[in-house]
C-alpha cells in the first residue's frame, strides 16, 4: 500500500483502504465529511458525516472474502452499543452540530475488497441505540 | 389535543388515550410520544410489561409495511400513569398512532369535540389484531364519558353493545389513522341487544333427551327454581353429567344486563368468539378435577378470572366431586357464601363476580357401585368412609339437595311416553321464580336459597302438620338449626312450584327427602 508508512501490518492497510474508499463514495454521493476516526475517550468512530439534515455516524466495515459472512454482521451487538455510546458522548461535546439536523442515524459501509476495484456498499440506519 | 411544535419546530409531543384492564375494571392511560433528534432509539417507560417492550418492534415493522416513514430520531413513548402496571398488546395501537402524529405522518382531527381512545393489537404488516376484554373497556370509557373508541374491526360488535359511545372499527393501522384523522369517521351501528339475545336463546341440549330418572329431573328443577345448591350420587354412566348439561336450558332466560355481565367476563377471559360478540345462554362450566384452587376462582400473577367467575349467573358442575384438590374445594366457599371473589396480590386486590349454581356429582364409593341394585360394590369399608370424608361439613353444609342418580334400566330406556321438554319445565322454574321475587322483595335476594334465617322466620309460612312433621324430623335425624332452615328454605321451593302460598307437609317431607340422600349423611 504505497502512501501509508510501512509499519502498518497488513490487516491495518486493508481499513484504512476501506475507510477511504468508503470516504470517497460518501462524498461522491453528496455527504459533507465532518470527521474521519473522531477519538472519543478510548474509542473511535470511523466516519462522521452530513448531508441535508441527517447526521450519520458510519461504520466502515471490510472484508476479503465472504467465508465469514457479510462486512455488515461483523458489527456485532456489542460494537453497536459501543458506537451509540461513543456518539451520543461526541454530540454531548459539540450541542451544536445537531443545529438543523432533523434525522440521526447510524450507519454502516461495508468494504468488499476481494474484487478489483473494491465494491463499496452503504446501509443507512443500520441500527440504533436499542440494538 | 393541541399538538404544536415546538418553537425551534424539533421535538414535538403527541398524546391519545387508552385503557388499561385490571380484572374486570378499565384504568384509563395516556400514551404520549416524544420524538427528537438525537441518537436513534425507541424506549416505553411507565411500568410496561414485556408484552408492551415487544410492542416496539410490532409498532416499527406496522408503520413501515403500512407506508409510513419510520424517521431515525429518538423516540420517546410514556405510559401514564407511570405507577400502574400496563399489560398486554393492547397498547400498540396507541403507541403507533402518538408516533405518526408526533412525527407530522397524522393529525389528531379530535380537536375540541371531545376525544377517542384507541386499543388493538398491531401485526407486522399492519393488520389489527382484536384484543381481550373490549367490551369491559367500552364500559369504563363510557362511564368516564369518553366520545368514541378507536379498535379492532374484530371486537367491534362486543364495544357495540355500550350504548352511548361511538365506536370506530379499523382492520389496519391505515384505517385507524383515516378515523383519528376524520375525529371519528363512520362509527359502527350499535349492537340491538334484545335481537342478539332472541336468536341466541333455544339451542342447547334438552332434557327431551332423557329417558326415566324422574326423581333426579324432580330434585333438579326444585335446585333450579330457587337457586340451591344440588349434589347427584350414582355409578358411573348413570347420566349425572348428561342431567347437568341440562341445567342451562331450564334455569330463566338470561336478562339484558345480565347478558352483559357474562360477556364481560368471557371477554376479559379472551373466551369470546368473534362471530357471537354476545353470551345469550347461561354459562356450564365443567373443570376437569385436577383443576387447580387458581383455576377455579381465579388468580395468577395478571389476575385473570377463574371457572367460579366463567360460570357466573350459571351453573358449575364438578364431577367426581370429592377428587378435587381440597385446596380448590375449600377456596369455593368464599364464592359459594357471598356470589364474588375477592384475589388479593402485592399491588392490587380485584373482585370478580360469581354467582353460581354448583352441581357436584360423585359416585357412591370409589368402585362406583355401592347401593347398585345388580352390582356389587367391590371397596371395602375403610375405602367408603375415607372417600367421603374428603367432603368438608362447611362445604357439604352448603348444598340443599343431594340425590342419587341411580342407572337406567332398559325398561324404563324404553318408556313409550317422551319425556318432558327443557322449555316445559323452565317456564315452571320461571312461574316459581317470579313469586320468589314478589316475596323477597326488598331483602336483595333474588332466590329461595340466599334467604337468611332472618328471611326464613319471617317469609317462610309454615302450616301446622309441616311445623309438627319437622319437629318430628328435629327429634329423630337430629337436624341442627342450620339444617332445619334449609329444610325450610327447599320446602318453600317446592311450594312455590306448586303454587301453595303456604309451606305443607308433604312440601317439608318432599324436601327432608332430598338431605337424607347422596352422601349419606345429614
Amino acid at each position: 500500500m504505497p502512501g501509508y508508512p510501512c509499519r502498518m501490518n497488513a490487516r491495518q492497510a486493508l481499513g484504512r483502504a476501506a475507510e477511504d474508499a468508503a470516504a470517497r463514495h460518501l462524498q461522491e454521493r453528496g455527504w459533507r465529511l465532518l470527521s474521519r476516526n473522531a477519538r472519543v475517550g478510548r474509542g473511535e468512530l470511523d466516519i462522521i458525516a452530513r448531508r441535508g439534515t441527517v447526521l450519520a455516524f458510519v461504520e466502515v466495515k471490510a472484508r476479503r472474502t465472504s467465508t465469514c459472512g457479510a462486512p455488515e454482521d461483523a458489527v456485532d451487538p456489542r460494537k453497536r452499543h459501543q458506537i451509540a455510546r461513543l456518539a451520543e458522548l461526541w454530540i454531548a461535546a459539540r450541542p451544536w452540530a445537531l443545529e438543523g439536523v432533523s434525522d440521526v442515524r447510524f450507519d454502516i459501509v461495508s468494504v468488499d475488497a476481494g474484487v478489483v476495484p473494491c465494491r463499496v456498499r452503504h446501509l443507512p440506519a443500520a441500527f440504533t441505540c436499542d440494538g | 389535543m393541541p399538538n404544536a411544535g415546538s418553537p425551534r419546530g424539533g421535538p414535538v409531543l403527541a398524546r391519545i388515550a387508552s385503557e388499561a384492564l385490571s380484572g374486570l375494571e378499565g384504568h384509563p392511560v395516556e400514551v404520549e410520544a416524544d420524538v427528537v433528534a438525537a441518537a436513534p432509539a425507541f424506549s416505553i417507560v411507565g411500568l410496561p410489561d414485556a408484552a408492551v417492550q415487544e410492542s416496539r418492534e410490532r409498532v416499527r415493522a406496522a408503520i413501515v409495511n403500512s407506508a409510513f416513514q419510520f424517521p431515525s430520531r429518538r423516540i420517546t413513548v410514556n405510559l401514564a400513569p407511570a405507577d400502574l402496571r400496563k399489560q398486554g398488546p393492547s397498547f400498540d395501537l396507541p403507541i403507533a398512532l402518538a408516533f405518526l402524529v408526533a412525527t407530522g405522518q397524522a393529525a389528531d382531527g379530535c380537536d375540541g369535540r371531545g376525544r377517542i381512545a384507541a386499543v388493538g393489537e398491531l401485526g407486522l404488516d399492519g393488520s389489527l389484531r382484536p384484543v381481550a376484554g373490549a367490551l369491559a373497556l367500552a364500559q369504563s370509557l363510557r362511564r368516564r364519558g369518553v366520545r368514541g373508541l378507536l379498535l379492532p374491526a374484530a371486537n367491534a360488535a362486543e364495544a357495540s353493545l355500550v350504548p352511548g359511545l361511538e365506536v370506530y372499527p379499523g382492520r389496519t393501522l391505515a384505517d385507524a389513522v383515516a378515523h383519528l384523522e376524520a375525529g371519528g369517521g363512520e362509527a359502527a351501528p350499535p349492537a340491538d341487544l334484545e335481537a342478539l339475545l332472541r336468536d341466541g336463546d333455544g339451542d342447547g341440549p334438552d332434557l327431551v333427551d332423557i329417558a326415566g330418572q324422574h326423581h333426579a329431573r324432580r330434585a333438579l328443577e326444585v335446585a333450579v327454581a330457587g337457586a340451591h345448591n344440588i349434589l347427584l350420587t350414582g355409578p358411573p354412566g348413570a347420566g349425572k353429567t348428561m342431567l347437568a348439561r341440562r341445567l342451562p336450558g331450564i334455569m330463566p332466560p338470561l336478562t339484558a344486563a345480565e347478558a352483559i355481565e357474562v360477556t364481560r367476563i368471557f371477554s376479559v377471559a379472551g373466551l369470546l368468539p368473534p362471530e357471537r360478540p354476545l353470551v345469550t345462554r347461561r354459562p356450564f362450566r365443567a373443570p376437569h378435577h385436577t383443576v387447580s384452587s387458581v383455576g377455579l376462582v381465579g388468580g395468577g400473577g395478571t389476575p385473570r378470572p377463574g371457572e367460579v367467575s366463567l360460570a357466573h349467573l350459571g351453573v358449575l358442575f364438578l364431577d367426581e366431586f370429592p377428587e378435587f384438590r381440597l385446596s380448590a374445594l375449600e377456596a369455593l366457599r368464599q364464592p359459594l357464601e357471598d356470589g364474588e371473589i375477592t384475589i388479593s396480590r402485592r399491588l392490587t386486590s380485584l373482585t370478580f363476580p360469581a354467582r353460581i349454581m354448583l352441581v357436584a356429582a360423585m359416585n357412591p364409593c370409589p368402585c362406583g357401585y355401592l347401593g347398585d341394585r345388580e352390582r356389587d360394590c367391590t371397596c371395602p369399608a375403610h375405602r367408603v368412609r375415607q372417600y367421603a370424608a374428603r367432603l368438608s361439613g362447611p362445604l357439604l353444609d352448603r348444598i340443599d339437595l343431594r340425590v342419587d342418580v341411580p342407572r337406567v334400566t332398559p325398561r324404563e330406556r324404553r318408556d313409550p311416553v317422551p319425556a318432558e321438554s327443557s322449555q316445559e319445565v323452565r317456564a315452571r322454574v320461571v312461574r316459581a321464580r317470579r313469586t320468589q321475587l314478589r316475596r323477597l322483595c326488598g331483602t336483595g335476594a333474588y332466590a329461595n336459597a340466599h334467604m337468611t334465617p332472618r328471611d326464613v322466620r319471617t317469609l317462610c309460612v309454615v302450616e301446622r302438620d309441616g311445623i309438627a312433621l319437622l319437629d318430628r324430623a328435629y327429634d329423630r335425624l337430629r337436624l341442627s338449626a342450620r339444617a332445619c332452615d334449609r329444610v325450610v328454605k327447599v320446602a318453600q321451593t317446592i311450594a312455590d312450584l306448586d303454587g301453595a302460598g303456604t309451606i305443607g307437609a308433604g312440601h317439608i317431607a318432599e324436601s327432608l327427602s332430598y338431605r337424607a340422600r347422596g352422601a349419606g349423611e345429614l
